[in-house]
């Protein structure tokens, strides 16, 4: 039991608990906090994996922007404190089989291994690898994303004007 | 200097030496670098406050803390503490207790986490990490999380109004200041902060210091200005206006828990101001000369962990001089200004530094 | 203003309306316990999101029934309630009073009094002035405005004080003349007073004025064009900063202010940068006045030959003074007896305030503080 791993166990029971806190709280606003929480910890995991940019990023983009576009989006929704979230729905069934698909498959994966899951390569700083291979090989993808932004945000704008 | 990894070493050997299994060096390390961490930002708070009552008098042509403690009311802050520990803890009604009581924690959190990588000497810093100026930018936007909890929580609108303008502002001017640090950046070739300021050594003509200030004056403003708006000062301080139709999003907390607040704006302050120095003014670059009696190094160190402190208290003391000098921006020319002056700003400085670095290496 | 769907509770913070198919209002109440109301004034905006579209003022958390409380008291026991009319003008209400029952009873007043009285008069005006800008400066977050203003003012009050033994309301004219006489060396504190505040003005140009986020947060609001300014009421600094050349020591000289040379400050742009360009000019302006009445004040008498009781003869008066907030006019009845039948004051905050819903239609919420700030409101005067 070595340092990492134990510090590895805490922050993913960590994170499953926070996660279970969105799915099966009952405030909403309680759930939103919690996913800032489960967030932060799936930041943290990445650093485990080494890949630190990415959890720089995370934390940046998802707790920094995402969670508070949720967070404005649940208090500017009147009489949002009243209403409790209902937990079960009526596709229950359908995602606990889904569930335990995903569940069988992970295990399958953790404990026989499959290829492509052989553990990451070690990278000395991903970063300047990641901004390299963004703007080389990848340079299409990355393009094609930018624009998806732009569109997305020029639509936020014309919806949210007053005409 | 020594460096702090060697420090580290020495403290883990000394506590192995108890023989006690290897988790417990581990956390006696940890606590006593985070207890240093936390007595400083305690001591430095302290002391900008105390700063800041002094400097806003003497420009309103008072004299500010006299009294307390004798020479210029030195011991004021920490009379002030001691008062907000005895006061009464009230938590509102209806309030959401847990989130009323995690948000000033996250918030302090936040501009705790951002002490790791602040390289106060050569040598000195918690942990130097290949993205630290990433990582600084990353954690300091968790404090927004933070007061829109607050806000939130208060079960007040106007604490909620007051949570979800901070909240716009601070995101709007984030923008602005990852792009302003970007320029740097490339001219350093790395986010790591040790790195940034080793990339800073060296003269031009022989007299002026190699900052990245020189360069990038323009990209040193916009951040500035973003730093400003950061940290809730004026004149970006609407969402703590208190002749302004809305209140503060920290109306509803008294006692320890407004202390914390406070206390984590002022660390705050110093972060914003310790990046400034760190990517603009050289870090602890600075003359120095050697002391009889202890190796270069160390004399080499100790000035600079001088020049540190003294760069960013210069900084700070801008900040409070112009949070005493200005009037409040209304919040939709704040918003205008950060959307339509200084974004298009910082993209022109990254533009120019990119094509130079291109052009000339 | 549709008073209808109004909530009376004082306690109500906010409020949601229906009106239209999509359209929600909302009411947000301001006051009457507020920093930047100036005093107990109470403020329903009506709000489209962060726009203005209605603005409800309450007034009358301060009336004292002065006017009727006056209807049985003889007419020099009234000068002291005067003072708490405007508080913060207290020589100018005075100044205006006295010179109402003096009209009513065709008394004159020696010269040097007349000369004390505008002296005073004007220094007050600084002062109320001072006070004015420094609040306004403080509203809007300079908070070291509000202390360089303070200083010059105390200053003033200490001339005051030295004069009539107060800081406040000084009750000091009285009807035929003055209370005292200046005491010794008080001249000369005045002088030195003007030599030092004279470069104070470009020492807050260079804080406020001539701060670009002073002017962005001030120009453009609180528009009030000079036709509506004239068919509203409005009176004083707001009339001057509509482009309207009206002032009354100019246009309705009254007491000897035609004796004296000084300008008008008139600017044209009706907006809240319009009043404060106004009054920061009528600051120098009034210290040019009591140069000059310094300089040809006369010897003699300070108090006129009054009879033991004051029988002014049966008839009405209105007669009107440019108090630092416009035209304050006192209308007397007296029915020969010792005390009035009938005392009207003409209150030019109040009539300045009834205008707001119309300067505050179309501004955003913050501007809200700002344009309440531009009347320059006093609620002692407003409510009587």
């Amino acid at each position: 039991m070595t340092l990492k791993l134990g510090i590895f166990y805490l922050l993913a029971a960590f994170t499953v608990w926070a996660a279970a806190v969105v799915v099966l709280g009952k405030n909403i606003v309680r759930a939103a906090v919690a996913l800032i929480f489960t967030f932060c910890g799936v930041a943290a995991l990445y650093v485990l994996l080494d890949a630190e940019f990415l959890a720089a990023v995370q934390v940046l983009i998802y707790v920094g922007g995402i969670t508070i576009l949720l967070l404005f989006a649940i208090m500017l929704t009147s009489r949002i404190s009243s209403a409790t979230a209902r937990v079960i729905n009526d596709q229950v069934v359908l995602s606990a089989v889904a569930a335990a698909g995903l569940l069988v498959g992970l295990i399958y994966a953790a404990t026989q291994g499959i290829a492509a899951l052989s553990g990451p390569p070690r990278l000395p700083e991903t970063t300047r690898f990641l901004g390299r291979a963004l703007l080389t090989t990848y340079a299409l993808p990355f393009e094609v994303v930018s624009i998806l932004l732009l569109a997305a945000m020029v639509g936020a704008i014309v919806l949210a004007r007053k005409e | 200097m020594i460096t702090f990894a060697e420090l580290c070493e020495q403290l883990y050997a000394a506590t192995s030496a108890w023989g006690l299994p290897w988790l417990v060096p581990t956390l006696v390390v940890m606590g006593v670098v985070v207890g240093f961490v936390i007595a400083y930002i305690a001591v430095a708070s302290m002391f900008m406050i105390w700063w800041e009552r002094k400097i806003s008098a003497h420009i309103q042509v008072r004299f500010g803390p006299m009294r307390v403690g004798g020479w210029h009311g030195w011991a004021q802050s920490i009379a002030d503490g001691i008062k907000l520990l005895l006061k009464e803890d009230i938590i509102p009604a209806r309030a959401d207790k847990v989130v009323f009581v995690l948000a000033p924690m996250v918030v302090f959190a936040a501009s705790l986490a951002t002490y790791v990588t602040i390289p106060w000497a050569p040598g000195l810093i918690v942990k130097d990490l290949n993205i630290g100026l990433l990582y600084m930018v990353a954690i300091s936007s968790l404090t927004v999380v933070g007061i829109i909890m607050a806000g939130w929580s208060s079960n007040n609108k106007y604490a909620t109004l007051g949570a979800m303008r901070s909240a716009a502002q601070a995101v709007s001017y984030e923008v602005p200041l990852v792009l302003s640090l970007l320029g740097p950046v490339m001219l350093a070739g790395t986010m790591s902060m040790g790195q940034l300021v080793e990339a800073q050594g060296g003269t031009w003509f022989g007299f002026l210091p190699r900052w990245f200030v020189f360069p990038q004056a323009v990209a040193f403003l916009v951040y500035f200005t973003c730093a400003l708006a950061e940290c809730n000062r004026l004149p970006f301080d609407i969402p703590e206006a208190e002749s302004e139709l809305v209140a503060g999003f920290h109306v509803e907390y008294s006692g320890m828990r407004f202390a914390i607040f406070f206390l984590a704006e002022y660390a705050n302050m110093f972060a914003v101001a310790a990046i400034a120095t760190t990517i603009f003014l050289g870090g602890w670059r600075g003359p120095w000369l050697p002391i009889p009696g202890l190796p270069a190094e160390v004399a080499r160190g100790l000035f600079g962990l001088v020049w540190f402190q003294v760069k960013c208290y210069f900084l700070i003391f801008v900040m409070m001089w112009l949070r005493w000098t200005l009037n409040r921006l209304r919040v939709d020319q704040l918003m205008d200004f950060a959307w339509k002056v200084l974004l298009p700003i910082a993209f022109a400085n990254l533009i120019v530094t990119g094509l130079v670095l291109a052009l000339w290496g | 203003m549709d008073t209808k769907n109004l909530p009376t509770p004082i306690g109500t913070t906010v409020m949601m309306e229906r009106t239209g198919e999509t359209m929600e209002e909302m009411y947000v109440n301001m006051g009457p316990q507020h920093p930047s109301t100036h005093g107990v004034l109470r403020l329903m905006l009506k709000l489209d999101g962060e726009v203005i579209t209605d603005c409800i003022p309450y007034v009358g958390y301060l009336h004292r029934c002065h006017e009727k409380i006056a209807e049985n008291r003889t007419y020099p026991q009234i000068v002291p309630y005067t003072d708490r009319l405007d508080y913060l003008a207290s020589m100018s209400m005075n100044f205006g009073y006295v010179l109402t029952v003096e009209r009513l009873m065709g008394q004159q007043v020696p010269a040097r009094a007349e000369y004390m009285r505008v002296i005073l008069a004007e220094l007050q005006r600084i002062a109320s002035h001072l006070l004015w800008l420094g609040t306004f400066g403080l509203d809007l977050g300079n908070f070291t405005i509000f202390i360089y203003c303070f200083r010059e003012r105390e200053m003033i009050l200490d001339l005051f004080e030295a004069v009539s033994g107060q800081r406040l309301n000084y009750s000091f004219y009285r009807i035929g003349g003055m209370a005292f006489d200046f005491p010794d060396g008080w001249l000369d504190n005045c002088r030195a007073f003007l030599e030092w505040f004279k470069p104070r003005i470009p020492e807050y140009d260079a804080l406020v004025t001539d701060n670009i986020l002073f002017q962005k947060r001030n120009q453009g609001i609180g528009i009030i064009d000079a036709k509506s300014a004239v068919d509203w009421g409005l009176s004083g600094p707001m009339l001057r900063a509509s482009g309207l050349t009206w002032d009354l020591r100019r246009n309705d000289p009254y007491s000897i202010y035609d004796r004296f040379d000084f300008a008008i400050p008139v600017f044209d742009t009706c907006d809240v940068w319009a009043r404060f360009l106004v009054r920061r000019q009528e600051m120098l302006e009034s210290v040019k006045i009591v140069e000059q009445a310094l300089a040809q004040l006369p010897p003699g008498e300070i108090m006129a030959k009054m009879p033991k009781t004051l029988k002014p003869p049966a008839g009405q008066v209105y007669v009107r003074t440019e108090s630092p907030r416009g035209e304050l006019g006192f209308y007397l009845v007296s029915d020969g007896t010792p005390k009035p039948y009938r005392y009207k004051v003409r209150s030019p905050a109040f009539c300045n305030l009834s205008a707001l819903p119309v300067m505050m239609k179309g501004c955003l919420v913050a501007d809200a503080v700002a344009i309440l700030g531009s009347i320059d409101i006093v609620l002692g005067e407003i409510d009587r």
